[in-house]
């Protein structure tokens, strides 16, 4: 299954696709804290921001997995400039998520080589990710990978 | 029917809370030496006992030979799913721990003692398991929710080296894979071939399901139905079970090879066999349902008390084979038929674990057990008291093919053990109640 899978850069005919894992990840999200609770009715101003994304290359990397027709993964990084550090230029995976029934068998794992193959083409030598504390299997996953924690996110209602 | 079984009931209850008001417990610790005079205790107790200690000091396996260890099993619970009536707590849960410890001894000569705990989470739960294991050789988890009961079940299994069980789940989905051997016998079709559809994801449907695997049934073949509907990876709250119920999730993504979607009515089309352990009212499974399976179809409706459709209901249906939980109906689903013998068998070979392979035999022995099976006669009854020590027999040698076992016969053998200790602990009972 996992040779068929072919990763390329996100166009504009997948905005459909990658929005329906999006909201996929997001309803995830949801139960990991009532803060990520997802907001009802935002397809076309989600629509429109993917859109502005995918033709934003220099700022953002976005890839799609898909198994002939079908899209069966996505990443979704910033390009972030690190004034104070270096490396000067990190590429900041923010939407990451496969399908259940193309998981456990590596294509996130070619999706993030493909990422860093790109990020690296451009001297991007940092890459990082962002997910709910929670996500102890993305903690996990992340880990396995030698990736550490590096910033923790604290929130409160004001 | 709905009147006279609620009469029934009633009187049950009655009489459960009189029994219990009289006898104030339903087991005792009872001495199985001989006792001539308090001299007996220099060897009995100290001083002589330290001996013992010591060779079992030297070899900590020699408890099995020594102790009592080798016919002890704890039934642990929380407390947390308590029968049908939900979390009660563990001090509410003793009566029903109680009754279970009686069926152990009654039908398998096993001295089971009830052991409700106090527990905050999986973790207390699970030190609290290892730390009382010495005098015991096995477990019996009971009555515990989901799904923790997997986490709980797993972790121990993974990590002790006695045999480790949980009835709801696996008793439950043995006897189930029993009665699903010999109907589709019966009916003349062939594991392989089958559509089953198993109607409601609770403990024991989703082992029955991992059972129904290691038995040989496709899972491309069996479709799993939830109160959300039929379970496929598309569905939306699939990833969220990733991480609430990974059982139920691998579930969704390995079954189901056609990705039916939608209302439990698309599932039930062409199916042969339909194992239902859903919400216990009449007409859950409705008749059109039942009309559009497979020929020769087969219904288990196990929902206590009252069945998900009534048998004769589900036979004008068109249904060939009904089964229920109830033993006022043909064909009784009941997990009493499997861990007793079950548990004879693996402390008889001292196993260090029990599994799927075996529990596929044990299964095959109880449906071999019924000589001619016929519509109404699928599973042996609780009365075919040679069920017990014949189950032992191939649970034991199975134990011992595995690589599990500590002690090692023939399945001959096995069966002499087992319908030996039965016997001779059926003969107290006796004794006791000739007093």
């Amino acid at each position: 299954m996992i040779n068929l899978v072919n990763i390329r850069l996100m166009e504009k005919k997948d905005i459909d696709g990658v929005m329906e894992q999006l909201l996929r990840l997001k309803h995830l999200n949801e139960e990991f804290d009532p803060l990520l609770k997802v907001s009802i009715g935002n397809e076309k101003e989600i629509s429109e921001k993917l859109g502005r994304i995918i033709d934003d290359r220099e700022n953002h990397i976005g890839l799609v997995a898909e198994d002939g027709k079908r899209l069966v993964g996505m990443i979704m990084s910033d390009v972030i400039f690190r004034i104070y550090y270096d490396p000067k230029y990190e590429a900041r995976i923010r939407e990451f998520y496969v399908i259940p029934e193309y998981r456990g068998k590596g294509v996130g794992m070619k999706l993030l080589d493909k990422l860093r193959e790109l990020a690296s083409e451009r001297n991007i030598k940092m890459i990082t990710a962002e997910f709910p504390s929670l996500n102890l299997l993305a903690s996990k996953f992340y880990e396995s990978i030698d990736f550490k924690e590096l910033i923790k996110i604290y929130s409160k209602i004001n | 029917m709905i009147m006279k079984d609620s009469e029934r009931t009633e009187y049950f209850d009655r009489n459960a809370i009189e029994i219990s008001k009289k006898y104030k417990g339903k087991i005792l610790t009872l001495p199985k030496v001989p006792i001539t005079g308090l001299e007996d205790f220099s060897s009995l107790y100290t001083p002589g006992i330290a001996a013992v200690s010591k060779k079992i000091e030297d070899d900590k396996e020699l408890a099995y030979e020594l102790t009592g260890k080798w016919n002890s099993v704890a039934i642990l619970t929380d407390g947390t799913r308590v029968l049908g009536i939900g979390n009660v707590g563990p001090e509410a849960a003793i009566p029903v721990m109680e009754g279970k410890a009686l069926l152990f001894n009654y039908l398998g000569g096993v001295n089971a003692i009830p052991m409700p705990l106090i527990v905050k989470n999986n973790d207390e739960f699970i030190a609290t398991a290892k730390a009382i294991q010495p005098y015991f050789g096995g477990y019996n988890l009971e009555d515990i929710q989901s799904p923790r009961c997997f986490f709980l079940l797993e972790s121990l299994q993974k990590s002790m080296e006695i045999p480790v069980w949980h009835d709801d789940q696996l008793g439950t989905a043995s006897i189930i894979l029993a009665g699903a051997i010999n109907a589709l016998k019966l009916v003349n079709k062939k594991k392989e071939d089958a559509k089953i559809v198993f109607n409601g994801a609770g403990a024991a449907n989703i082992a029955a399901i991992y059972l129904f695997e290691a038995a040989g049934f496709r899972k491309e073949n069996i479709i799993a139905i939830d109160s959300k509907g039929i379970i496929e990876p598309g569905r939306a709250d699939i990833d969220a079970l990733m991480f609430k119920n990974p059982w139920k999730y691998k579930i969704a993504l390995e079954t189901n090879g056609e990705r039916v979607q939608g209302d439990p009515a698309n599932a039930f089309k062409g199916a042969d066999l339909v194992v239902s352990a859903s919400i216990s009212i009449p007409g859950t499974i409705k008749n059109e349902w039942v009309e559009s399976m497979n020929r020769d179809a087969i219904i288990f409706a196990l929902a206590n008390p009252l069945p998900e459709i009534w048998p004769g209901e589900a036979k004008n249906s068109g249904a060939k084979i009904v089964a229920t939980g109830r033993g006022d109906f043909p064909n009784q689903i009941n997990n009493s038929m499997v861990f007793p013998g079950v548990f004879r068998g693996v402390l008889d070979a001292r196993s260090k674990g029990v599994n799927f392979d075996i529990m596929v035999a044990a299964s095959q022995a109880i449906a071999d057990f019924v000589e001619n099976p016929t519509e109404d006669h699928i599973v042996p009854s609780m009365e075919d008291f040679d069920l017990f020590p014949r189950v032992a027999s191939v649970v034991a040698r199975k134990c011992v093919e595995s690589g599990l076992a500590r002690k090692s016969d023939s399945t001959e053998g096995f069966y002499r053990t087992a319908s030996d200790i039965i016997t001779k602990n059926r003969n107290i009972y006796n004794k006791l109640f000739d007093m």
